[in-house]
């Protein structure tokens, strides 16, 4: 043979080794690859996110096979931020990662369900009845309509068809409309900005009614007062890539890691750049490990020690030495060196009163417009007083001198005087409240006493009503520190050691902070502010805002930024981030979300007090308005309960009333046609007369109940209930664990202005209805629970204060079982509606209460008084001193035809927001050519189309600013009219960037920047909150157009909140009453309840994914510390019951060196439907964390018609706060998981006779 | 077997009037193919009785309790042995590409695994191959089963009659994993103290906590993940595929 032939030219024989051994080569089977080959193959991918509650707004991949959705990742594709600046991608926690599982999950909602007893009742009344005949016949029949309420949360669901359930809820709207009024009809849904069409589904359906929205930011009590009180914004914030900017980063009661996960990588981030890191809170969290140094405060004493701070920093870099940047800053963007005038008390002590306004000089200083509106400041150049241009004044009624320059009204340069100290006439003993010598059980106090008395430097100023003493807001804001500036008196002293309030010596006391951390802090968080222009940030959370006084801990915080110049600066500024207020294109969508193309304006309420009325909450009222009175408070009518001051403000049009009034709001356009009045004369001269009723005065007369309510994207009776068993109780009627007694019962005070009845309703509403994917702890308790599209499976947008990106939901597969998306499920209850009204309802004539809403030309409304029409005190002037008057028609017959075409109001009166207006008629062309226009006959022919989820984005994606650039450089120039500057600059290079649905389908795309919002987004800068007041001299929306950090409303001043003070918790006395009941042989311990978010829940919302349940620990925990459960004889894992008056709950327990002794922390939003055994107190199942709490009202958050200091929706109003509250806690005896069904409800295993004899 | 199994899935289909109705249909059908034992069609006959006579309402409120919410009973088969892991999804698509084998695609919106529809799918198929696949379900079925029977459930005769068209025993290891995954029935304390306790984190083959399926087939990739210097024994690896003729 040849060795040609025999040699291989093109192969190598394969080889049992080669490479001297080093390779081998063998033949196994590799079948087994294929899995992971298929683990990765798809058809497509689509993006989507997790669009309810959630604030990351991460968008993810979904992987799709065979149409079933198989895993999802995180997307990566966000556009690059900016070179040295890290990106954003990746975005996406574990929790997320486990969504998918919710899709095909056992506990989802997977076809409509009906209580079978309503169902059956319906069926028997419809047979013979038309729709709205047959609701009618059940519900005005107690005992049939007692047949399902009483049975809310007990089970006996059946599947009906989506025709039958729409027309049940369309009978019983109609009929409510009818009978009732459509402001009984009230919808709960939190967070837009998550998937602002799914919310904007039942808005909008709700809004075409006239029926009533109800806020959630306010009632999560995630609102924080202090924004809008401070800035006149509901809260702005920076985005979490502008941490990276920061050289000094404090995390106080935010636990970043755990709650922010996607964007913790900034904090890491910002620490390798060299930031230094302080983290504040209680007990040991997972952001404990980001500190440089972990302060561990106690509880709830947050103010004292933000206090003692500024204490530190006034004193170090105002009064010692003065820092130019600091002090240039305070004198252009703040209050302080507007003047206050000091009034005589009636013990003779000095106070300060309101800030001094034009109006005060005889002659109003040469101002005709709004005088009593604009506040005065010294010239130190000139020395005269002078009226700066930018204040409310300004911005309503004249053009062009709202704006921050340095000048006053007539155009002439000014440099204000911050201190009188030189200037001064006389030093006077000027009286300040101190709230920390109040008494409780378990926070230290301190003996100093109820008034200190502080000397402060003063002019004697001529008004035209005579001489009057005043001071600026610094020299007060200073004193107020208790800083000794060698003006001698008493209470303020230059050693940090003595115990005078506010030092840190005092807080140590307060706080149990070692005061050298104290100053070692302030210090270094001024130098560094110094240093970098305001770089110096505080990230800020619900710790601090969930309490009774959390205004005081977070204007604590406030006024140390402010101090340091750090709002508004990159890398600087307060970064709350509790709950979403976010929705980026707010002003696009609101048209769409609230039918302001065919009405305006909306009924929305604010749901807290709303909730504390109609769960009849206030019944229970614990809190004595005495206790929270100021010492210093000016004569004024405080007498009554919290609901009292509620009703005032209702009456005096500050805060939202719903329903409105006890007589249908259809009946009295006729009845005032019928006098030949005009509406908005027949109301007022009826409310006086008596002839009309507010509802507010006696909310549990069922003329005034809520009738029909809707629930979706939300757990409102689960994670978001405070007061969960007065819920139950009352607004449903069912079995409760209420232990308390109300106010009837133990004979103490009842209300003045609120009708008692001492037979409380229980029972108001007539249907409930929840819309949800999985069976949360509402769709047990509701009548009809309608099975909605999960976020793999619909059309939405979502946006987020923590990136600057848009980004949509997308429907990866077609909603499974019997399931629809948000916006479909209303579009058929309008169609049915629709169908179902022309039986009692045609085109009517509704009359529609609001508020006197923030920036609105009417939010100037009582600039020097609080005068009361019912008191007799002022005229019934609506808008004024009473809510404002609007007639709006319905069409009831013509719903759906309305819900699915754009209104011709966009063209006749164009859109806006935050006080601006621009003509839309460009934008409703293009809607027209873009979604097509509705060629059936009727009222909408020729009007843009919105059929679709898409539709709707389109029209909401057109309309804002934030996604059409033409739209902004309008809102920027509509401005720019207020302001007398061009701002269009920030716009017009993005005139023509328009960014359509499938836009952000392809790429989250950023948005333009637009006057809606405070900050830019640019490729010089990250987004950060009113970065455009600093830098674009755009006023804050406030009285004084500057940072407001002195509040003169008489109802602040006389709860003693002008200036911040350290204030502790208030006595919920919610233990004392039921220690010794039911004794089990085992001693309660009494701790702080504490409810944090958690790590193993999506958010405040699910905490039913197995997943996550298995990395935690598979049910409701309550974390307590190793001394506390020592106390109560309580090993790690034990089964404990926690209780006060206004429930029980029942969990395991984790013992843990984590948390600090004196408190216990149960995780927000853990379920009552897992694993939960039966209470020992209350004989129910074991309670949710919201079981033990209830909401108590502040009357500083009822002011309304002042400035910033109006109402607005998810703006201002009263917060769930619910950190006040403490709980026994005590080992059970015995576990009890209440298995035997109720003993008239179909078992689940009917023994049924015949089957047996069959046998 | 063809109208025996279409029997079943329509009874445990969601009752309503026409299925009431269709029950002497029903009845006739299962007599006259005769395959069930003796026991297992006079259970199911009385199941039908109970069906016929009893309240509508009373008996979807039933149905909802138990199938629509009682995650331990549901009748997805998946839920049963992948939960919420994600080789659920894979799981489906292999069986919806089963059906589409057999030229049948789902004309409704219920999921691949949802058990009438699977057994209408029997129906349609040949019969030795409809057994076999049957087969490979028996052990889901036997759990449910097992769970109704503990609530004393008449739903548990049509899982009986069910099992015995199978005419295999379900696999007693298997069987136990899948019961012991959590039932969330009140009554069951044993299995929810279960689920309450925290599992001590093991690395590696000496492992013996998790008994789902997912974990055991974890747990046996990394008891055959070969040391370093061990020879290698090619037939020893599993060949993990989805595809249900695979699957055993």
């Amino acid at each position: 043979m040849s060795h040609f032939l025999d040699r291989l030219t093109f192969f190598n024989r394969v080889v049992d080794e080669f490479s001297n051994g080093h390779g081998v080569v063998t033949q196994e089977d590799r079948r087994w690859e294929d899995g992971y080959r298929k683990r990765w193959q798809h058809d497509k991918i689509v993006r989507s996110t997790h669009g309810a509650n959630c604030t990351g707004s991460c968008s993810w991949k979904i992987y799709v096979k065979g149409g079933i959705v198989t895993w999802e990742t995180q997307q990566t594709d966000y556009p690059r931020t900016r070179p040295e600046l890290p990106n954003h991608e990746p975005r996406g926690c574990a929790r997320g990662a486990s969504y998918s599982w919710y899709l095909y999950s056992g506990n989802r909602v997977k076809y409509p369900l009906v209580r079978s007893r309503l169902l059956k009742l319906w069926r028997d009344a419809r047979a013979s009845r038309t729709p709205v005949a047959a609701w009618t016949s059940i519900v005005s029949d107690p005992e049939k309509r007692a047949s399902y309420t009483k049975k809310r949360g007990h089970g006996g669901f059946v599947r009906a068809t989506w025709d039958e359930v729409n027309e049940i809820i369309a009978a019983a709207n109609a009929y409510t409309v009818k009978t009732h009024g459509p402001d009984r009809i009230a919808g709960f849904s939190p967070i837009p900005a998550m998937s602002m069409v799914s919310y904007a589904a039942g808005a909008r359906y709700l809004s075409l009614l006239g029926g009533v929205c109800l806020s959630f930011y306010d009632w999560y009590c995630d609102l924080p007062p202090a924004s809008p009180q401070t800035w006149g914004e509901q809260t702005d914030v920076p985005e979490s890539a502008d941490w990276y900017n920061s050289g000094f980063l404090i995390l106080w009661g935010s636990n970043v890691p755990q709650t922010r996960t996607p964007d913790a990588h900034f904090y890491t981030e910002a620490r390798y750049r060299g930031a230094k890191s302080v983290v504040i809170c209680p007990d040991y969290s997972e952001a404990s490990k980001f500190g440089d140094m972990w302060i561990s405060v106690k509880q709830g004493t947050d103010a004292a020690l933000a206090m003692a701070m500024g204490h530190v920093i006034l004193r170090e870099f105002h009064i010692d030495r003065q820092a130019t940047y600091f002090r240039d800053y305070v004198r252009q963007y703040t209050d302080m060196p507007m003047l206050v005038r000091l009034v005589k008390d009636n013990k003779g002590k000095l106070v300060p009163e309101r800030l001094v306004r034009a109006s005060d000089f005889a002659g109003g200083l040469g101002e005709t417009n709004n005088p009593e509106w604009k506040t005065v400041g010294y010239d130190e150049t000139s020395g005269e007083i002078v009226v700066p241009s930018g204040s409310v004044g300004f911005r309503w009624g004249e053009k062009g001198k709202w704006n921050l320059e340095e000048k006053d009204a007539n155009g002439r340069d000014t440099k204000l005087l911050l201190t009188l100290a030189e200037a001064r006439d006389d030093l006077v003993d000027v009286a300040f409240p101190y709230f920390g010598n109040i008494e409780h059980d378990h926070f230290t106090g301190t003996d100093h006493p109820s008034v200190l008395e502080r000397r402060v430097p003063v002019k004697k100023v001529q008004l035209a009503d005579g001489e009057a003493l005043v001071a600026t807001v610094y020299d007060l804001f200073v004193a107020n520190y208790g800083i000794d500036r060698g003006f001698g008196g008493a209470h303020v002293t230059a050693d940090y050691n003595e115990n005078v309030p506010y030092t840190p010596a005092w807080a140590e006391t307060i706080t149990g902070v070692p005061r050298d951390q104290i100053i070692t802090v302030a210090r270094e968080f001024a130098r560094n502010a110094e240093k970098t222009r305001g770089r110096s940030m505080v990230i800020i959370g619900a710790a601090m805002n969930h309490w009774y006084h959390m205004d005081m801990n977070y204007r604590g915080v406030i006024n140390m930024l402010v101090m340091c110049g750090c709002i508004g600066q990159s890398g600087g500024g307060w970064s709350h981030y509790v709950g979403q207020e976010k929705l980026r294109p707010q002003s696009g969508w609101t048209p769409l979300a609230f039918g302001l193309d065919w009405g305006r304006p909306p009924r929305q309420q604010n749901a807290t007090s709303f909730f504390y009325a109609h769960t009849d909450q206030w019944r229970y009222e614990t809190l004595d308005v005495k206790e929270i009175l100021s010492p210093t408070a000016p004569p004024g009518p405080w007498d009554g309960a919290i609901i009292d001051y509620n009703v005032r403000a209702e009456r005096m049009g500050w805060l939202p009333s719903a329903p409105q009034l006890e007589q249908n709001p259809l009946s009295i356009a006729a009845k005032a046609a019928s006098n030949g009045q005009d509406v908005k004369d027949y109301v007022p001269q009826a409310l006086l007369s008596g002839e009309l009723k507010l509802s507010c005065e006696d909310p549990d007369n069922p003329k005034n109940w809520p009738r029909n309510m809707f629930v979706w994207r939300s757990n409102l009776l689960g994670s978001s209930g405070k007061g969960h068993e007065y819920f139950l109780k009352h607004l449903l009627g069912t079995s409760h664990g209420v232990l308390g007694k109300d106010l009837g019962q133990d004979g103490r005070h009842k209300p003045l202005e609120v009708a008692w009845h001492d037979d409380a309703p229980e029972g108001k509403l007539d249907l409930l209805v929840t819309l949800d994917f999985r069976m949360s702890t509402t769709c047990v308790y509701s009548d009809i629970v309608l099975p909605t599209a999960t976020w793999y499976e619909k059309n939405d947008l979502n946006t987020s204060d923590m990136h600057p990106f848009i980004h949509p939901l997308t429907a990866a597969v077609d909603p499974v079982w019997g399931a629809k998306s948000d916006w479909e499920i209303y579009k058929g209850i309008a169609k049915a509606f629709s169908e179902v009204a022309p039986e009692v309802l045609g085109v009517e004539k509704d009359v529609v209460l609001t508020p006197i809403m923030h920036d609105t030309a009417g939010e100037i409304a009582q600039a020097l008084d609080v005068k009361d029409w019912k008191r007799g005190e002022v005229a019934l002037i609506p808008g004024k001193t009473m809510p404002q008057i609007t007639v709006i028609e319905r069409d009831y017959p013509n719903i759906y035809k309305r819900f699915t075409s754009l209104g011709p109001l966009m063209d006749k009166l164009g859109n806006g927001g935050k006080g601006m207006a621009w003509n839309t008629q460009h934008e409703v062309e293009f809607l027209r050519h873009l979604n097509g226009v509705v060629t059936e006959p009727g009222p909408t022919k020729g009007l843009a189309r919105i059929d679709t989820d898409i539709d709707a984005a389109e029209v909401l994606l057109t309309l804002a600013p934030e996604t059409n650039g033409e739209v902004a450089v309008k809102a920027w120039a509509s401005l720019g009219d207020f302001t007398g500057l061009d701002h269009t600059h920030l716009a017009i290079p993005k005139e023509d960037e328009k960014i359509r649905f499938r836009d952000v389908v392809a790429q989250p795309r950023k948005i333009i920047s637009s006057p809606i919002w405070s900050g830019l987004e640019s490729e010089k800068v990250c987004y950060n909150a009113c970065y455009t007041n600093v830098h674009e001299l755009i006023p804050w929306r406030t009285l004084t157009g500057r940072q407001q950090l002195y509040q003169d409303h008489l109802w602040m001043r006389a709860f003693g909140e002008g200036f911040c003070v350290y204030r502790p918790p208030i006595d919920t006395k919610t233990v004392q009453p039921v220690l010794d009941r039911k004794p089990n042989g085992h001693t309660p311990v009494v701790l702080n309840f504490i409810t944090p978010h958690q790590k193993w829940g999506i958010h405040s919302t699910y905490t039913d994914n197995l997943l996550m349940l298995t990395l935690s620990r598979g049910g409701p925990i309550v974390w307590i510390s190793e001394v506390d459960a020592k106390k109560g004889g309580i090993v790690d894992n034990d089964w404990i019951e926690a209780f006060n008056s206004n429930g029980a709950l029942v969990a395991r327990a984790v013992v843990s060196q984590r948390v600090k002794e004196g408190m216990c922390m149960m995780y927000h939003a853990q379920e009552k439907i897992v694993n939960v055994p039966g209470s020992e107190q209350t004989k129910q199942r074991g309670g949710i964390h919201n079981s033990v709490t209830r909401a108590v009202l502040k009357p500083t958050h009822m002011i309304g018609g002042y400035a910033q200091q109006s109402y607005g929706f998810n703006y201002y109003g009263t917060v769930g706060s619910n950190r006040d509250e403490f709980v026994a806690v005590r080992k059970m005896a015995e576990i009890d998981w209440l298995d035997t069904p109720t003993a008239d409800q179909p078992s689940a295993l009917p023994k049924i006779p015949t089957a047996e004899a069959a046998e | 077997m063809r109208y025996t199994l279409k029997t079943i899935s329509a009874l445990l289909s969601y009752p309503d009037a026409a299925l009431q109705s269709a029950l002497p249909e029903l009845q006739a059908a299962v007599e006259t193919e005769g395959l069930l034992p003796e026991d297992a069609r006079r259970a199911l006959r009385d199941f039908m009785q109970e069906v016929a006579e009893g309240d509508l309402y009373d008996l979807q409120e039933r149905y909802v309790l138990l199938f629509d919410r009682t995650r331990s009973l549901s009748l997805h088969l998946f839920e049963h042995v992948h939960g919420e892991s994600r080789d659920r999804g894979q799981a489906m698509v292999d069986l919806a590409a089963l059906y589409d084998r057999h030229d049948l695609a789902i004309g409704t919106s219920e999921l691949p695994d949802f058990i009438p529809l699977f057994l209408e799918f029997l129906s349609a198929i040949p019969q030795t191959e409809a057994r076999q696949h049957l087969s490979e379900t028996v052990h889901i079925l036997e759990a449910i089963r097992q769970r109704l029977e503990k609530r004393q459930s008449s739903y548990a005769s049509v899982f009986s009659a069910l099992q015995s068209l199978a005419q295999e025993q379900p696999d007693a290891e298997v069987l136990k994993a899948i019961l012991s995954a959590p039932d969330d029935d009140p009554n069951d304390l044993v299995a929810l103290d279960a689920a309450w306790l925290d599992e001590e984190v093991k690395f590696g083959p000496s492992s013996d906590a998790a008994c789902d399926t997912d974990g055991l087939a974890a747990k046996i990739r990394a008891g055959r993940r070969p040391a370093p210097d061990m020879p290698v024994q090619p037939t020893l690896r599993p060949v993990v595929t989805h595809t249900p003729s695979n699957r055993a």
